[in-house]
């Protein structure tokens, strides 16, 4: 390596006054020298990603402010550690603000929202929670649309709503009063059904075209009742609206934080807790025997759903979530007393009209 | 014509070295620029910006966007380095790791803020008005006064990063003052109907100038806000024409009413694009820094042009992956409704159904990243050519006696921005 000597122009980061000098690459001492200058080889970086091509900019490793601005290229080749990262202040602080980043984000996730929602879903009045269903209602209609651009429709057939009010009445009749239950159908094929906030409850086609049976509807919107008593699509609805925000805040809404975003809403939005859901079923259970209807049907809907489980995307998925859906199956056919004996539901007409609700 | 001196040693060896001719600039004054006038140049080019964009992008959607931080520093250092003044570059020297921390920073105070205020609005507004409308209204007007203080944080954090000639900028703290005042202007400018608007524009300049230091030296924003009501004249005139159409509507001519409609229209376009570059223009030649005085020539006829022509033409670089993106869709819908129909023998029905979502994925993130690396070298790069190349320091012999400012640590850096998505600037 012989000497190399270029001109430049040097910012000592202590004043705006440049300083035009001759800068010296001396092999021997393996530093770059000028006046006012004496860079150790090892210590110069290059400053990255410039714009135009014809400069070469250098800074020192251990030293922020410094400059040298050289007129080409040609020294570049000659600066073992130009391309060497600089070392970057507090390393330590960001491992420790992201530990309270993550902290705090799940305390208030996991913790405090849910704690507020549960909190709350108690004092929310009657229209206020019909109303927060209703919205739920037409987002989650819209949101099943494939094409994207309408929602999915009500079934009305209007022989086949007769016979769903007489399974409403039925089983309104065996609870206490003060409970208002709206009950529909939505024309898609998914197997599944769900609560919502004010009594709302919601069957898919997919399920009544599944069922073997009245009872076995029934059992289901007795199932679902059981969500709606106990308030659960209430708190969820709340909880949801205090995560989803938290989350878009974390993700940003870049393409990457967007595909994000989406995965943890449905995560969110999945289930109810096991305790939730095992209520639910007992609540079920005993709403079927006042009601005079088999309580095993409960089971028997748990175990078509688990035949049906696998093969196709729209099972029901708060019922096949739960690891325990065998205990669930034998607790929905112990609760049947042995002497029990039931009153038919819905005759052979009205089981067709309700089959064929969807025209 | 001028010399747009490409670098440091054009003024002191004397020789002239012009920049590649883009296009001539009007000089700001028509006499010749005097020996201290020192003249602002642009040398990056589109073609390394769309790559830089493309691949730091591409980068963040693999990272599910934490390069984000990384391709901001890395994207604003290249823009910061094609400016030269006086044939010296800027320098930005923000540290992604810096952004990061802010960014955790943010969430800790924003997360809290976000949920426990988002999920009392939505059950208050339930409960008491039986609706969500008022929630999201209320939980949007209460972000309104954190976007304006996360702005005025950025631009410190930006200010606080930037350099010249080894000297730092910086931005004196003021966030919540300046937010305040945000607010009062644009209330008394919805008040006035649009004619406090130059005030507005002027006051809230006038604030961040004033805070604005380069070295030990604090700028100054002279003039008054009267300076700027002349900007407003071509929307005035699209609003005037607008009032004419109308009239023109009601009294039954419908063609002739289009036709103004239009021409309102156009007009109003140039007129926003008029106000945007005329008051930048005007504000820019009423600031000093101690006896250095600042000029701007731009044209805002070829700010609208650089908008117009640089959509079009992003527009037309994501038609071809938005069309294959668009039949595939169409395709996978068919192929669903005729396996609905029990139809599933045809030769597609095979074809497996995640592969199908994949490339249905891949394609919508490659039109997203395409578009933002079209849109930096044919809009964001060109607007920024052309304000930094009609820029001048007149007076730079007043530059000499500024010195050095101490580092500002500005723990958040713009986390309070990047959380609050606070524009979509750079
Ligand atoms: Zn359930």
């Amino acid at each position: 390596m012989t000497g190399f000597e270029t001109r430049a122009i040097h910012f000592d980061g202590q004043s705006a006054e440049p300083r035009d000098i001759r800068l010296q690459l001396d092999p021997a001492r393996r530093s770059l020298t000028g006046p006012g200058v004496n860079w150790p080889l090892d210590e110069v970086r290059e400053v990255p990603d410039q714009g135009g091509a014809d400069l070469l900019i250098l800074r020192r490793a251990d030293d922020a402010v410094q400059r040298l601005i050289l007129p080409d290229r040609s020294l570049a080749a000659q600066l073992p550690r130009r391309t060497a990262p600089v070392p970057a202040v507090q390393r330590r602080q960001i491992w420790i603000w992201a530990a309270a980043a993550v902290a705090s984000v799940a305390l208030i996730v996991f913790v405090l929202v849910p704690k507020m929602a549960d909190q709350l879903a108690v004092f929310i009045p009657p229209e206020g929670e019909r109303a927060l269903g209703e919205v739920t209602l037409s987002q989650i209609r819209s949101a099943l649309d494939e094409s994207g651009t309408q929602s999915v429709g009500f079934c009305t057939a209007p022989a086949g709503l007769a016979a769903l009010q007489r399974m409403e009445a039925r089983l309104a009749a065996a609870m206490p009063e003060g409970q208002p239950l709206s009950v529909h159908v939505l024309d898609h094929k998914m197997v599944n059904a769900f609560a919502l906030p004010g009594g709302y409850v919601v069957f898919f086609r997919g399920l009544i075209d599944e069922a073997g049976s009245p009872e076995e509807v029934a059992a289901v919107f007795a199932h679902e009742i059981g969500h709606v008593v106990s308030r659960d699509p209430t708190r969820h609805a709340l909880r949801s609206a205090g995560s989803i925000g938290v989350l878009g805040l974390v993700f940003g809404d870049f393409a990457g934080g967007a595909l994000v975003l989406f995965l943890a809403e449905r995560l969110i939005d999945a289930q109810y807790s096991q305790s939730a859901e095992a209520a639910a079923d007992a609540f079920a259970a005993d709403l079927l025997l006042a009601a005079g209807l088999p309580p095993d049907a409960l089971a028997e809907m748990f175990e078509r759903f688990r035949r049906l489980g696998g093969d196709d995307e729209g099972i029901m998925a708060h019922f096949m979530a739960h690891p325990r859906l065998g205990d669930r199956i034998a607790a929905a056919r112990t609760a049947t007393p042995p002497d029990f004996a039931a009153t038919p539901l819905l005759n052979d007409d009205e089981w067709r009209a309700l089959k064929a609700i969807c025209g | 014509m001028q010399d747009r001196p490409r670098n440091p040693w054009a003024r002191a060896s004397g020789t002239v070295e012009t920049a590649p001719a883009d296009e001539p600039v009007k000089p700001a004054d028509p006499s010749a620029p005097a020996q201290d006038t020192l003249q602002g140049a642009f040398v990056g080019r589109g073609r390394p910006l769309f790559w830089l964009a493309l691949r730091t992008g591409g980068l963040t959607v693999l990272t599910l966007g934490f390069y984000r931080f990384w391709m901001k520093t890395r994207l604003r250092r290249w823009y910061w380095s094609s400016i030269r003044i006086g044939g010296v570059p800027l320098e930005y020297v923000g540290d992604p790791l810096e952004k990061l921390l802010g960014f955790l920073f943010a969430v800790v105070i924003l997360a809290f803020y976000i949920g426990v205020v988002n999920l009392l609005l939505m059950f208050a507004s339930f409960a008491l008005l039986q609706g969500n409308v008022a929630a999201y209204l209320l939980s949007f007007v209460g972000v309104i006064p954190l976007w304006f203080y996360a702005q005025y944080r950025a631009r410190r954090y930006v200010l606080a990063r930037t350099r010249w000639r080894g000297l730092r900028f910086g931005l004196e703290p003021g966030a919540w003052g300046y937010a305040a005042r945000a607010l009062g202007h644009w209330l008394l400018t919805l008040l006035s109907l649009g004619l406090l608007w130059p005030r507005m524009t002027f006051k809230l300049e006038q604030y961040r100038t004033d805070r604005t230091f380069f070295g030990d030296r604090r700028l100054h924003q002279g003039g008054g806000w009267t300076m700027l009501f002349p900007a407003l004249k071509w929307i005035a005139l699209a609003l005037l024409l607008g009032l004419v159409a109308t009239g023109a509507l009601g009294s039954g001519a419908g063609g002739l009413s289009f036709l103004l409609f239009l021409l309102a229209g156009i007009l109003m376009l140039y007129g926003l694009a008029y106000y945007r570059v005329e008051t930048l223009v005007r504000l820019t030649a009423t600031k000093t820094l101690d006896g250095v005085g600042l000029r701007l020539a731009a044209s805002p006829r070829k700010v609208l042009r650089i908008h117009l022509v640089g959509y079009l033409l992003s527009g037309l670089g994501i038609a071809l992956p938005a069309s294959v993106l668009g039949a595939l869709f169409v395709f996978v819908q068919s192929a669903e409704t005729l396996a609905d129909m029990g139809l599933d023998s045809l030769p597609w029905a095979g074809l497996d159904r995640w592969v199908l979502v994949l490339l249905g994925v891949a394609l919508y993130f490659s039109i997203f990243l395409i578009w933002s690396a079209l849109t930096h070298a044919l809009i964001t790069m060109p607007l920024t050519r052309h304000y930094a190349q009609g820029l001048q320091l007149t007076g730079s012999g007043g530059l000499a006696a500024i010195r050095q400012r101490p580092r500002d640590e500005h723990i958040e850096a713009e986390g309070f921005a990047e959380a609050l998505d606070v524009g979509a600037s750079l």
